[in-house]
């Protein structure tokens, strides 16, 4: 028993659930503690100690699972299928093993059955279990990656298991029991007995190398899974992956909201306030127990987000409009404004609350412009500089997105220049890599010397880390 | 004492709490291995009445520490008294002259003060605050610490320290130890992921909204006049609404608290218009409002229509036939 937790942990761990020692240890104290006919309670206990976060749950069920689901029921159900394919024959199996217990006991000492016979005559399946285990362990089946080596290891984890010597030494016992004078049709029922053992066992030793196969590849992807989201380009996402990459937003927005709580922390303390001091301290005749300080806050910064909205983009805007508002309160004010050639403003679609969906309307021009054109940067920073200039000042930061793919029109790269002279920041985020800015009909060359940072931003890890930048 | 996992659901359940195996089965091995258990879920689920529950159950105390932000040791552990110090320093001042009259120098002076400072920091000036009220006590208790996601990193850091230890030490006056562990129920909301520190000390309960049946039985117990088959309407509505996208999606207390009004307006069945009259018991923002009210005209229809086609069967429910006496 103690065997397979400490397999389950590591089987957890692979899977990307962290157990520690300790809750290992936790695991198994409460083990003690309970009795373990239950499979719910025992699920319960070992989830408690051992997995602390409440998305590594379905994992941990799911596994659970696959790790317990019994093997051992399995092979209780392939040992029942046989008993009833032999009873169709005509042979009673328990009548035939108690028999057999009776021949073995009075041939006591001068028999030597492997322990693999010996567990198959008493049909001892927990055993038996633990024989296959050991085998398929020796055999390397953890190692097993695609459904082509089911075969290959199977074939090794049955040599290891010894089934040839088993079958032979089971064979000589059906010679020995001739030799005694047993009837010729006794002996063809154990013969048949004797087909029918092995069949299931190697049987079970299949299912057992497939269920590796499965505990091994849910791991594989679970981490492939995560490794591939934050990495994976923003052109190419379908459906599903941006559903869950909302997921992965939301929790990159939450951690740095943690991270600026306690950055704010640290600003509080500042000079003694001594106004405070005073007042606090009158019921103690103006002795300062307590001393106050002065609080020294911090500039949140203003946002001015300018988002190209065309489909070239559109999830790059996507997943930096969401993540911006998550971070809502780590601003003064944000406004937002979308533009494929014309530009407008869509910050009120924001006040509604829901954050996805107004997210989703501002992608589609939020009634405000025609998404339906082809991209004309110049006119759109164009018309910003004539009608929202005032929105930008010295405190704001100026964030654009966009592939500076301009159709060859006209840049205006004069627009931009004003805009960063009134504004702190101005950074651009291009989706494009650096080596293809400036090249066809891209005039990322143009704007760039009035950036102050200009980053590619293709995928979830390169966002997060502007958005840090940004935002600490 | 609970004496195993089936005893635990049973003795809560006296308590008017029902609760799953899951939820049992931490419990109980928090009462066998002396370990904190910290319960994670969406608002409104429980997690703060079932340590109240327990508490009740074990016969225990419970002392509640509510965590927000800001919180600190002096909130939480002890603080010393500075304005009952400062009165009794003026009014033993007679006294205080008396020590140190004949002294010869101002450094002889000071030593006799010194020699006297027992009684100024001594347990009479200090005010115990939750936590030191858990350890300090005589009787086995129950601390509940509400909310601990609302609390500061710090703090929580400082909070390991004692739920390893069991003890205060007080520089002025000494070590405190526990003369029993008190049974430590954390609850969080999720605000903020706790460290990994603190949950590896601690059992995980999570808990989440009840399935149906749970859910139906619950309702019953605590609105127990409340007609069944409105429970079980109620309930599958309450479900429906959760499977929404909602701001705040309700949960068990508004179930309840719906339950409740429902009955406080004499509705014997989900009608349409009662339903929308009383949909801001379980929803609090207007948006949520609007879209579980598209849902709920949908689901209403379906079920008039369901009704609509059982009728033919002229077979009076008891219900029906009271109705037809009393009229």
């Amino acid at each position: 028993m103690q065997q397979k937790v400490i397999e389950f942990t590591n089987l957890l761990r692979k899977s990307g659930i962290r157990v520690s020692v300790a809750e290992a240890i936790d695991a198994f104290n409460a083990l003690d503690e309970l009795s373990l006919d239950d499979r719910e309670v025992f699920r319960d206990a070992l989830r408690s100690a051992m997995v602390k976060r409440g998305d590594e749950i379905a994992t941990y069920d799911e596994l659970f699972d696959l790790f317990w689901s019994g093997f051992y029921d399995n092979l209780k159900g392939a040992f029942g299928e046989m008993e009833g394919e032999l009873g169709e024959m005509g042979i009673d199996l328990e009548q035939l093993l108690s028999q057999l217990a009776e021949m073995l006991q009075d041939m006591d000492g001068d028999l030597d059955l492997g322990e693999l016979a010996k567990a198959l005559l008493t049909q001892d399946l927990s055993q038996l279990e633990n024989l296959i285990r050991q085998a398929a362990e020796q055999a390397g089946t953890q190692r097993i990656e695609n459904m082509l080596q089911v075969g290959f290891f199977s074939r090794r984890t049955t040599e290891q298991l010894g089934m040839e010597g088993a079958a032979q030494e089971l064979e000589g016992l059906a010679e020995r029991m001739r030799a005694q004078g047993m009837g010729d049709e006794a002996i063809a029922q154990m013969q048949e007995l004797i087909r029918k053992l092995m069949e299931t066992v190697r049987r079970a030793v299949r299912n057992y190398t497939e269920r590796e196969l499965q505990q091994q590849n849910h791991n594989y992807m679970e981490k492939f899974r995560r490794e591939m989201l934050t990495e994976k380009s923003f052109y190419h996402l379908t459906e599903d992956e941006i559903a869950r990459m909302r997921e992965v937003v939301a929790r990159l927005a939450q951690r740095i909201k943690n991270i600026l709580s306690i950055r704010k922390k640290r600003l509080k303390r500042g000079k003694l306030d001594l106004h405070q001091t005073l007042r606090r301290n009158m019921a103690r005749g103006g002795i300062p127990f307590e001393v106050v300080y002065k609080t020294r806050r911090k500039d949140r910064p203003k946002l001015v987000i300018m988002c190209d909205v065309s489909s070239s983009v559109a999830n790059v805007s996507r997943f930096m409009l969401q993540f911006m508002y998550s971070l809502q309160e780590a601003f003064t004010k944000i406004r937002c404004y979308v533009f494929v050639a014309e530009l407008g403003e869509v910050t009120d679609v924001f006040h509604d609350g829901d954050v996805s969906s107004a997210v989703e309307k501002a992608l589609d021009g939020g009634d405000v412009i025609n998404v339906y054109t082809r991209s004309n940067f110049g006119y759109a920073f164009h018309e910003f500089w004539k009608n929202h200039l005032s929105s930008v000042d010295n405190k704001t930061t100026v964030i654009i997105l966009g592939d500076a793919r301009n159709n060859y029109n006209d840049a205006r790269a004069w627009c931009i220049r004003d805009i960063r002279n009134k504004a702190k920041n101005l950074v651009w985020l291009n989706p494009e890599s650096p080596s293809a800015w400036g090249f066809g009909d891209s005039v990322m060359d143009r704007y760039m010397p009035y950036c102050d940072v200009v980053e590619e931003c293709r995928n979830l890890r390169q966002l997060s880390k502007v958005v840090d930048q940004i935002v600490l | 004492m609970f004496k195993s996992v089936e005893d635990v659901i049973q003795q809560l359940s006296d308590q008017e709490y029902i609760c799953d195996k899951q939820i049992a089965t931490v419990v109980y091995l928090a009462q066998q291995l002396d370990k904190p258990v910290l319960i994670e879920g969406p608002a409104g689920v429980g997690k703060t009445e079932l340590a109240k529950v327990v508490s009740r159950a074990l016969g225990r105390e419970m002392i509640r520490l509510q965590c927000y932000e800001g919180l600190d040791e002096a909130k939480a552990l002890y603080e010393w008294e500075y304005s009952k110090q400062l009165l009794y320093t003026q009014i033993l001042k007679d006294k205080v002259s008396e020590t140190i009259a004949g002294s010869e120098s101002l450094a002889d002076a000071a030593e006799r003060v010194g020699a006297e400072d027992s009684v100024f920091f001594s347990d009479r000036f200090i005010v115990p605050r939750p936590l030191m009220q858990a350890i300090a006590a005589k009787e086995p208790t129950l601390l509940l610490i509400d909310e601990i996601d609302k609390s500061d990193p710090e703090f929580e850091a400082f909070l390991l320290e004692i739920l390893s230890d069991f003890q205060v030490t007080i520089p002025e006056i000494g070590t405190i130890r526990a003369t029993s562990q008190p049974l430590v129920f954390l609850t969080s909301n999720d605000a903020r992921e706790m460290s990994d520190a603190l949950k590896r000390r601690c059992l995980h309960l999570w808990i989440d909204y009840p399935s149906e049946a749970l859910e139906i039985e619950i309702l019953n117990r605590k609105v127990p006049n409340i007609d069944k088959r409105l429970a079980e309407d109620v309930v599958q509505l309450m479900n429906r609404i959760r499977d929404l996208d909602l701001k705040k999606t309700p949960s068990i207390s508004e179930t309840l608290d719906w339950a409740r009004a429902l009955l406080a307006l004499n509705a014997d069945e989900l009608e349409d218009q009662i339903v929308s009259d009383t949909l801001n018991v379980i929803l609090k923002y207007e948006g949520d409002v609007q879209k579980a009210q598209n849902e709920l005209s949908k689901l209403i229809e379906k079920k008039t229509a369901e009704a609509a086609a059982e009728k033919p069967q002229p077979v009076p429910t008891p219900a029906a036939a009271k109705k037809g006496i009393l009229h």
